[in-house]
C-alpha cells in the first residue's frame, strides 16, 4: 500500500515539476492560445485585404493559383486560410513578404510546403539571425516579378525606412500597392535592430511614389490613396527635421522624448520608443 | 521505329492497321479493298493467302509511313527524332555538368531538391532527369534559366509544372515576343537567391552581352560559376534581335569576374578555369576597340571578320560573319 502511495506521488511531483517547466519556458504558449479576429475586405473583383491581427493581408486570386501579401501571426494561418477559401478555390502558390517581422510572417512555416515564399535577402537574412521560423527560399535584392494566370505582381526594394529589407508588392492591372510598413500607422516604427532608417526613409517612399498607383493598402491600417502616401512620408521627414534639429540644440533626451510623445504620438512603452529611439538618436546624431 | 517517328494522328491510323492484319477480326475498320480480297481467299491455297495477308500488311504500312512522313512538319518532325546524346560528369560532390546537346546544364544536389541550371532542347527533357536519377533521387525543384533561347530553356514546358522556373525579366520577356513555350512565372532583375537544403545559389545579371537577358549562376560554397552564352565557347555570338551588344559585352565580364570563383561551366564548351572567362573578357573588351579602329581607318569587312576568326583563338565562330554588319552598326555608334 504505502509503496504505490510513494510512486503515486513521485508521479505527482514529477507531473508538477514537468508542468512548470512547460509553463516557465514556453514562451509562445500565450501566443498560440490567441484566437484570430480578421476581417476580409474586397478591394477589387479580383483582390482581397485581410485586416485586423498583425499586418494587413492582400489576397490576390487569379485562375492558376492564389498570391498572398503577408501571413500575420502563426496563429493567424487556419483564419487567412477559411478567408481565401471562402472567396476563392484555388490554392495559394506565392506568398510574398514585405519584410522580416512576425506579424507578416508568422504563418510562413505553414505555407512553406506547398507555395514559394518571396521576400527580399536582407528580410531573409534578418529572419535568420532572429532565429524565426520559416525562412523563405527564394530572394532578390532590386525586383522580383511573379506571373501567374495571365496576372502579374511586381516585388520592389527601395531602399531602407522601418527596416533594410522591406519590400513593396504592385499590381499594375489594378494600380495598387501593398506598402509594407514602410506606411503604418501615423508615425514610423523605426527598427535598428533590423536595420532601419529613419534618414533614408522619405528617399525610399520618394522611389516608391514614382510607381504608377492609385489605392494603397499600408502595412497596418486603413486601405488609403497615393494621396495618403505622401501625408505619410512628409511625416516622417518632419519628425527627422524636428528630432535633428532638438539634437542640435542638445535637448535632453527626456525633452525630445516628450515632443515624440505628444507630437507624434509614440506610445511610452510601445514599439516606436522600444526599437527606434535610442537608434534613431544615434543615427540623427551622425 | 517509324512509329517512334510519326506525328500523333498518323501513329493512330498506323497502330490500327497494324491491330487489323494480325488479329483478322477487326474486318469492319479494314478498307473495303481488303475486305473484298478476303472474301476470294477461299479459292486461294493457304501459302499463297499468307503471302497476300503479308503483302497487304507490307503495303499499308508503307502507306502509314508516306502520311506519317508528309504530315510530320519538316522542323520539329526533325527535332521530335532527334535522339538525346548527353553524358554527365562530376564537378564536386553534389554539383554535376551536362553536357552534350545544346547548352551546357549544371545539377546542384541538396537534401531538399536539386537546382538545374538550364534544360537544353524538347528532346533533352527525359534525358536530363534521368541523368540526374543517376546520381540521386532529389526531384528537381528549380531550374534556373541563363537566358531565353531554346537549347537552355527548350525542356522549360516538361518542368514549369514542377519545379519553379526563373530567370532574369528582359529573358522572359523575349521568350514571350519570340512566342517561346516554357515561359517562367518568376524573374529577377539585379539578383536572385536560392536558399534549398541548406545551400545556397546565387543568380546575378551584370548587363547585356549575348542577349539583354543573360543570368550567370554561382554556387558560393563550391567557387563554382555557370556562365551562360556571355562565356560560351563559340565566340560573340550577339544576339541583336533580343537585346544582345558587342560593346557592352566586356564590362558585362568585367561585373562577372568580380565574383569569387575558381571553375567555370560555360554556356557551351568544357568545364574550365577562372582564367578562361578572365581570358575571354580580355578579348571581349579589345575586340570592340580593335573593330573601332579598323572602321576609322578604312579597313575592308573581310579584314574585319579575320579578326574574330583569329583574335585569342576563342572567337573561332563562322556564325560571326554572318553577324558582321550588326556589329559594325552597333560599334560605328
Amino acid at each position: 500500500m504505502s509503496r504505490t502511495l510513494i510512486v503515486r506521488l513521485s508521479a505527482t511531483f514529477l507531473a508538477l515539476g514537468c508542468a512548470w517547466v512547460a509553463y516557465t519556458q514556453a514562451p509562445q504558449g500565450k501566443q498560440q492560445a490567441k484566437q484570430a479576429s480578421n476581417k476580409l475586405n474586397k478591394i477589387t473583383d479580383d483582390l482581397y485585404e485581410i485586416e485586423g491581427d498583425g499586418g494587413n493581408v492582400a489576397v490576390y486570386i487569379t485562375n492558376e493559383g492564389v498570391i498572398v501579401v503577408d501571413d500575420k501571426f502563426e496563429y493567424d494561418f487556419n483564419d487567412i486560410m477559411a478567408k481565401i477559401k471562402s472567396v476563392t478555390a484555388q490554392p495559394v502558390k506565392y506568398v510574398l513578404n514585405t519584410h522580416h517581422h512576425g506579424d507578416h510572417t508568422g504563418s510562413n512555416e505553414h505555407f512553406l510546403p506547398t507555395a514559394e515564399i518571396i521576400s527580399t535577402a536582407n528580410a531573409r537574412k534578418n529572419m535568420i539571425d532572429g532565429k524565426q521560423p520559416g525562412a523563405p527560399r527564394v530572394v532578390f535584392t532590386d525586383e522580383t516579378d511573379v506571373f501567374l494566370g495571365g496576372k502579374q505582381v511586381q516585388m520592389r526594394y527601395f531602399g531602407r525606412g522601418h527596416t533594410n529589407g522591406d519590400a513593396m508588392v504592385y499590381f499594375p492591372a489594378l494600380r495598387l500597392l501593398h506598402t509594407g510598413d514602410l506606411v503604418a500607422g501615423n508615425s514610423p516604427l523605426i527598427d535598428y535592430g533590423g536595420g532601419g532608417s529613419l534618414k533614408e526613409w522619405a528617399a525610399t517612399l520618394d522611389a516608391a511614389m514614382k510607381l504608377d498607383f492609385d489605392t494603397m493598402i499600408p502595412g497596418h491600417g486603413p486601405v488609403g490613396k497615393k494621396a495618403d502616401m505622401l501625408t505619410y512620408r512628409n511625416n516622417v521627414e518632419k519628425l527627422r527635421t524636428e528630432v535633428t534639429g532638438m539634437i542640435r540644440q542638445n535637448k535632453s533626451r527626456d525633452e525630445i522624448a516628450k515632443v515624440v510623445e505628444d507630437k507624434y504620438g509614440w506610445a511610452p512603452t510601445g514599439l516606436q520608443f522600444q526599437r527606434g529611439f535610442d537608434g534613431m538618436l544615434a543615427e540623427l546624431k551622425r | 521505329m517509324i512509329v517512334g517517328r510519326v506525328s500523333r494522328p498518323a501513329a493512330g491510323v498506323h497502330a490500327r492497321s497494324s491491330r487489323t492484319w494480325r488479329s483478322g477480326a477487326d474486318v469492319d475498320v479494314c478498307p473495303t479493298w481488303f475486305v473484298r480480297s478476303r472474301l476470294n481467299f477461299d479459292i486461294v491455297s493457304r501459302m499463297s493467302r499468307t503471302l497476300l495477308v503479308r503483302l497487304s500488311a507490307v503495303v499499308i504500312a508503307l502507306g502509314c509511313a508516306w502520311i506519317a512522313y508528309t504530315q510530320a512538319p519538316p522542323q520539329q518532325g526533325k527535332q521530335q527524332a532527334k535522339q538525346p546524346n548527353n553524358t554527365i560528369s562530376k564537378v564536386a560532390d553534389d554539383l554535376y555538368a551536362i553536357i552534350g546537346d545544346g547548352g551546357n546544364s549544371t545539377v546542384y544536389v541538396t537534401n531538399e531538391g536539386v537546382i538545374l541550371v538550364d534544360d537544353k532542347f524538347e528532346y533533352d527533357g527525359q534525358d536530363i532527369i534521368d541523368k540526374v536519377k543517376s546520381v540521386t533521387n532529389q526531384p528537381i525543384k528549380y531550374v534556373l534559366n541563363t537566358h531565353l533561347h531554346g537549347d537552355h530553356t527548350g525542356s522549360n514546358e516538361r518542368f514549369l509544372p514542377i519545379a519553379e522556373i526563373i530567370a532574369h525579366k528582359n529573358a522572359r520577356d523575349n521568350m514571350v515576343k519570340n512566342k517561346a513555350p516554357g515561359v517562367m512565372r518568376v524573374v529577377f532583375t539585379d539578383e536572385t537567391d536560392i536558399f534549398l537544403g541548406g545551400k545556397e545559389v546565387r543568380m546575378k545579371y551584370y548587363g547585356r552581352g549575348h542577349t539583354n537577358g543573360d543570368a550567370v549562376v554561382y554556387f558560393p560554397a563550391l567557387r563554382i560559376l555557370a556562365s551562360g552564352d556571355i562565356g560560351a565557347n563559340n565566340g560573340p555570338n550577339v544576339d541583336y534581335a533580343n537585346g544582345g551588344s558587342m560593346k557592352e559585352w566586356g564590362a558585362t565580364l568585367d561585373g562577372v569576374l568580380k565574383l569569387d570563383f575558381d571553375t567555370v561551366i560555360p554556356g557551351h564548351g568544357p568545364v574550365s578555369k577562372r582564367q578562361y572567362l578572365s581570358d575571354y573578357r580580355d578579348v571581349a573588351t579589345k575586340l570592340p576597340a580593335t573593330v573601332i579602329s579598323m572602321m576609322r581607318d578604312g579597313k575592308s569587312k573581310d579584314d574585319i571578320a579575320k579578326v574574330f576568326m583569329t583574335n585569342g583563338g576563342l572567337w573561332v565562330n563562322p556564325n560571326v560573319v554572318n553577324k558582321l554588319d550588326q556589329i559594325m552598326a552597333e560599334l560605328k555608334n
